[in-house]
């Protein structure tokens, strides 16, 4: 088995995932839900959020580790495309994504790692799906995923399954969980076994 | 007798000529002096690696169609043994690599050594992919973690990717502005071989076209083709293309204005007697001289050559009603015989270039020269028939005629335009001389442009600067490369150098290789220290057995040589390490080189034999320096050598000027035409003034020529003119060809010769020569006495 580029994407267009749903929209008043509150209007909602920033924790759980590796970070977001995770603990890492160019800054000499994302057309799938629902992009999201919505709009919960055979080899599913514009979790679980939560607790200074 | 001599010397010739190899490689035509890094490299040229390139585009689409067309191209090519490589940026381009390198990590990777193993070093291993797993990298290392926990592999593809690659769009390599899809190709056959060239050319246009038809939304698509092959082929057609037709062309001009003239086709054919025994002695001296004949040096000595048809050119016409060719002959003979020798003097310091395409022009010339002119003379007379005159020529001299009547305004005309062109020539900005190589060469301008453009597009380095060094068997080239790539790791970390590829990266020599086996531990020992490593990390006990096997196949695997690396590393390979005579040398390719002073110390400084840092840009500049540097040495020599010739065959300062005065105002006239609007003068006009001198020079002394009456003085410029008619034609429809060489040597040929023949009509011309001749009298049966003494007389 070898390992190619592509695994370097996968992982990328995952931390990009994960980048792409922390973005979190401001509380604002919403509306009193309404009875036909559904996709259409939550990713209006969606789409309304200029900017966002967090602090977030992820829980990774591996096949090849006996116990769980936890990091935590920030994370930004501005619309409608440039996402940014920064790890602290336990060691430092940059990501960002802009547009299709990734930039990973890792490692105590801070290396800087540059690639462009459509060089892997199967993670492009995984990051579109993520990055459209930040950018409340139904059309878009529905092209890659069957979506699915349950809950109120007070607490929400989206489920993305892959609508492409090779976008399902490296991923069951994603499962973004939120309140109003909010996005609080994201929890994605590997085709391999492995699964990885993440909370998100958003900077209530932001702008919106 | 004549006859007998002239039969002869044409078979023993014909025979040299049979057995002459004839080459076309620029290596043949470099400097005898050359260095083997110049030898090396240009056989690089044809030969290397970067000589299977095949670079394409696909535009006029949306990006989604243009990236299905790729998709679909690149399948299909993929399925055809000539392509080594289809590379368009999708998932399939170079899996066979890294599949390679994955199998072989373990002989391949410079990390391997004993101190990899030990308990201490497999702890801090495992310490590192636990960071990494936990960072944005975790996927992919938790993909090759099992199989590869001292991470042989990222450290490896790092060293052999060299270059990123485009941009991506729809999985396929765009341009940065998303207007055109790419593809890099290596063909199986070098560019040089243009045959196989041209079949893969021929099968990717095919799988473009069945791409397009097997797609909706098409019609507009284009497919862009570059590279050394696509050249080679290109080059091929136009050569024999403009070759054929412009050949014929003017043939057929050429043909049509001697059949007006002579009015019979044996003595048309006759006129071409000289140039062609000219050429085939000319063959066969070169060849004796110098065991073989370039392709350049054929193609342009016929070309320096062709004055030989204006001797006969001279002979026929200047023939009166009544006359004998033989008579005419004799009176003409001095003329010929001073023009035929300025020519041949012109010529002649070519000889001594150091270029061996240059000497071989130069004797070329001069045996052609002599042997045609030595055919007119003595050959030619028993061949054209007793009766024969040049029935149509009279209306050719008529316009020259009005100049020669009009002398003093022509003489002030010439003097105006000779001064405005010395004046156009001192404000040229820049230089005259065209310092850039690539105007030499024979791909238009335009193909160049789009060869830039699709290599800057993919990402190919136009490779220029080289690590070189020689070795006596490949085991010690590829030792000493390991060697080589320390120093130059070193020069990349200090930033003189981006980046570099040396053989041993893709073959380790033997002994590195079997020292790199006996550093893998055995099974047990392996498994012991790895598990004291695991201590206290939370990685499963069973998650590392693929190390394990791994480790112990490769500890006694088969070890790598050239035939088993994959296609596109073996071209690499072989493009790195060459070989040459008894010995290797390796030829380092190196990437970005930020201090040529400090890499080149740091080269030289090494303990290699022959080890050396070569810019190839500057190589080239330095080549074509030189080049330049001896082509106007050797005009000047040349120049000189005729002014000598002419004072001694004319005996009067005051007659070398009225024949070179000429020459010097249309050579300027027609550099300062030339280089009107910013042009440069390249290599080739050079040689094309040297041509102007050499046939101009024959029109001045038919000028300067005491005639004895008007009506020789009448059948002398008209045979001037219709030589004249013929050159311009044939070099004017030369200048009408794409090759750079044809078109310059053309173009500088046409307007020069054109020139001369009105400058020597109004400058050379004699003063007392224009008198009525004096009613029913034959004309050359009473010699001006004035003339009779210019003629004989010293001065």
């Amino acid at each position: 088995m070898s390992l190619s580029r592509i695994g370097v994407g996968l992982s990328v267009a995952i931390c990009v995932g994960f980048a792409a749903t922390t973005p979190l929209a401001k509380s604002q008043p919403t509306t009193a839900i309404s009875a036909d509150w559904g996709l259409p209007q939550l990713m209006q909602e969606l789409a309304d959020v200029k900017s966002a920033s967090a602090q977030f924790t992820e829980r990774k759980t591996m096949r090849v580790l006996t116990a769980p590796l936890v990091t935590s970070g920030t994370l930004a977001y501005t619309a409608p495309d440039r996402m940014q995770k920064t790890t602290l603990v336990p060691v430092r890492e940059q990501f960002v994504l802009d547009r299709d160019q990734a930039t990973i800054v890792s490692g105590p000499d801070n290396q800087i790692h540059r690639f462009s994302l459509s060089e892997f057309p199967q993670i492009t799938g995984l990051v579109e799906g993520i990055r459209a629902t930040l950018a409340g992009d139904l059309p878009t999201l529905q092209r890659f995923y069957i979506v699915e919505l349950r809950g109120a709009p007070a607490d929400w919960q989206l489920l993305l399954r892959p609508r492409d055979a090779r976008l399902a080899r490296f991923i069951k599913w994603i499962r973004i969980r939120g309140s109003q514009d909010r996005i609080e979790a994201v929890a994605t679980k590997g085709s391999n076994g492995d699964d990885s939560e993440m909370s998100i607790i958003e900077d209530s200074s932001d702008a919106r | 007798m004549a006859l007998c001599i002239w039969l002869l010397l044409m078979i023993v010739c014909a025979a040299i000529v049979i057995r002459t190899p004839v080459r076309t490689d620029m290596a043949a035509f470099l400097p005898r002096s050359s260095s083997l890094a110049q030898q090396t490299l240009a056989e690089q040229v044809s030969k290397g690696a970067a000589s299977h390139l095949i670079l394409l585009a696909i535009a006029g689409a949306s990006p989604s169609t243009l990236s299905a067309l790729s998709k679909s191209m690149a399948g299909r090519l993929r399925q055809n043994a000539a392509f080594i490589e289809v590379a368009n940026g999708d998932g399939e381009s170079s899996i066979g690599v890294r599949e390679f390198v994955w199998r072989n990590r373990y002989l391949l990777s410079a990390d391997v050594t004993a101190d990899r193993f030990t308990v201490a070093a497999l702890h801090a291993a495992l310490e590192n992919d636990l960071g990494l797993l936990g960072s944005d990298l975790g996927a992919l290392v938790q993909q090759s973690l099992p199989s590869d926990p001292t991470g042989e592999l990222p450290t490896l593809l790092d060293q052999l990717g060299g270059t990123k690659g485009p941009s991506h769009r729809d999985g396929v390599w765009f341009s940065a502005e998303g207007d055109r899809a790419l593809l890099l190709i290596l063909t199986r056959a070098a560019g040089f071989d243009i045959d196989a060239q041209q079949r893969a050319l021929a099968l990717i246009r095919k799988a473009f076209t069945q791409a397009r038809q097997a797609l909706s939304g098409t019609e507009t698509v284009r497919l862009l083709e570059s590279g050394p092959g696509v050249f080679a082929v290109r080059t091929r057609d136009t050569t024999k293309r403009d070759a054929t037709r412009l050949s014929l062309l003017a043939v057929a001009l050429v043909a049509g204005l001697l059949t007006f003239a002579y009015r019979s086709l044996r003595v048309l054919l006759l006129g071409l007697l000289p140039v062609a025994s000219g050429a085939i002695a000319a063959f066969a001296a070169v060849s004796l001289g110098f065991g073989f004949v370039h392709g350049v040096t054929l193609g342009f000595g016929v070309t320096l050559i062709g004055e030989s048809v204006d001797y006969t050119i001279y002979l026929f016409t200047q023939t009166a009603r009544g006359d004998s060719a033989r008579d005419t002959l004799m009176r003409i003979w001095p003329t010929l015989r001073l023009g035929a020798l300025t020519s041949i003097v012109g010529f002649s310091a070519m000889l001594f270039s150091g270029f061996v395409g240059f000497a071989q022009l130069g004797l070329f010339s001069i045996a052609g020269l002599i042997v045609a002119a030595g055919v007119t003379r003595f050959v030619l007379p028993h061949l054209v028939p007793a009766e024969f005159f040049a029935k149509g020529t009279e209306p050719l001299a008529r316009p020259l005629l009005a100049v020669v009547r009009h002398r003093a305004a022509s003489r002030f005309f010439v003097a105006v335009v000779a001064f405005l062109a010395i004046v156009a020539l001192a404000s040229h900005r820049d230089g005259f001389w065209d310092e850039t190589l690539s105007d030499l060469s024979p791909i238009p301008a335009e193909a160049q442009a789009l060869d830039r453009t699709l290599r800057h597009d993919l990402g190919v380095p136009d490779l220029r600067d080289f690590a070189v060094f020689k070795a006596e068997n490949q085991e010690r080239a590829l030792e000493g490369s390991a060697v080589l790539a320390v120093a130059l790791r070193r020069l990349v970390r200090q930033r003189k150098l981006g980046g570099f590829d040396v053989p041993s990266q893709i073959l380790p020599s033997e002994e590195t290789q079997q020292e790199r086996q006996a550093a893998l531990p055995a099974s047990e020992t392996l498994r012991n220290r790895f598990d004291q490593a695991r201590a206290g990390l939370p990685f499963r006990s069973d998650t590392f057995a693929p190390f394990f096997r791994d480790i112990t196949a490769a500890k006694t695997a088969p070890l790598l040589t050239p035939a088993n690396l994959p296609p596109v590393l073996r071209l690499r390979l072989d493009s790195m390490l060459v070989r040459r005579g008894d010995g290797w040398v390796v030829i380092a390719p190196l990437r970005r080189v930020a201090d040529p002073g400090g890499v080149a110390a740091a080269i030289t400084a090494m303990r290699l034999p022959g080890a050396a840092y070569v810019d190839l840009g500057q190589e080239s500049g330095r080549l074509l320096q030189t080049f330049q540097n001896e082509a106007v040495l050797l005009v000047s020599i040349g120049s000189i050598a005729i002014l000598v010739v002419l004072l001694i065959g004319l005996r009067s300062p005051a007659r070398v000027v009225a024949v070179s005065a000429p020459l010097a105002a249309s050579v300027t006239v027609t550099a300062a035409l030339l280089t009107l609007d910013g042009g440069k003068v390249s290599i080739f006009q050079i040689v094309g003034f040297l041509l102007i001198v050499a046939v101009g020079s024959n029109y001045c002394l038919f000028f300067e020529r005491p005639e004895h009456d008007v009506n020789e003085r009448s059948r002398s410029i008209a045979s001037i003119a219709l030589a004249n008619l013929c050159t311009v034609s044939a070099y004017g429809l030369m200048s009408l060809s794409h090759i750079p060489v044809l078109h310059d040597i053309g173009m500088t040929v046409a307007i020069g010769t054109f020139l001369s023949l009105f400058f020597a009509a109004a400058i050379s011309t004699r003063g007392a020569i224009m008198r009525p001749a004096i009613a029913g009298e034959r004309g050359r049966n009473a010699p001006w006495p004035g003339d009779e003494r210019d003629h004989l007389s010293s001065p």
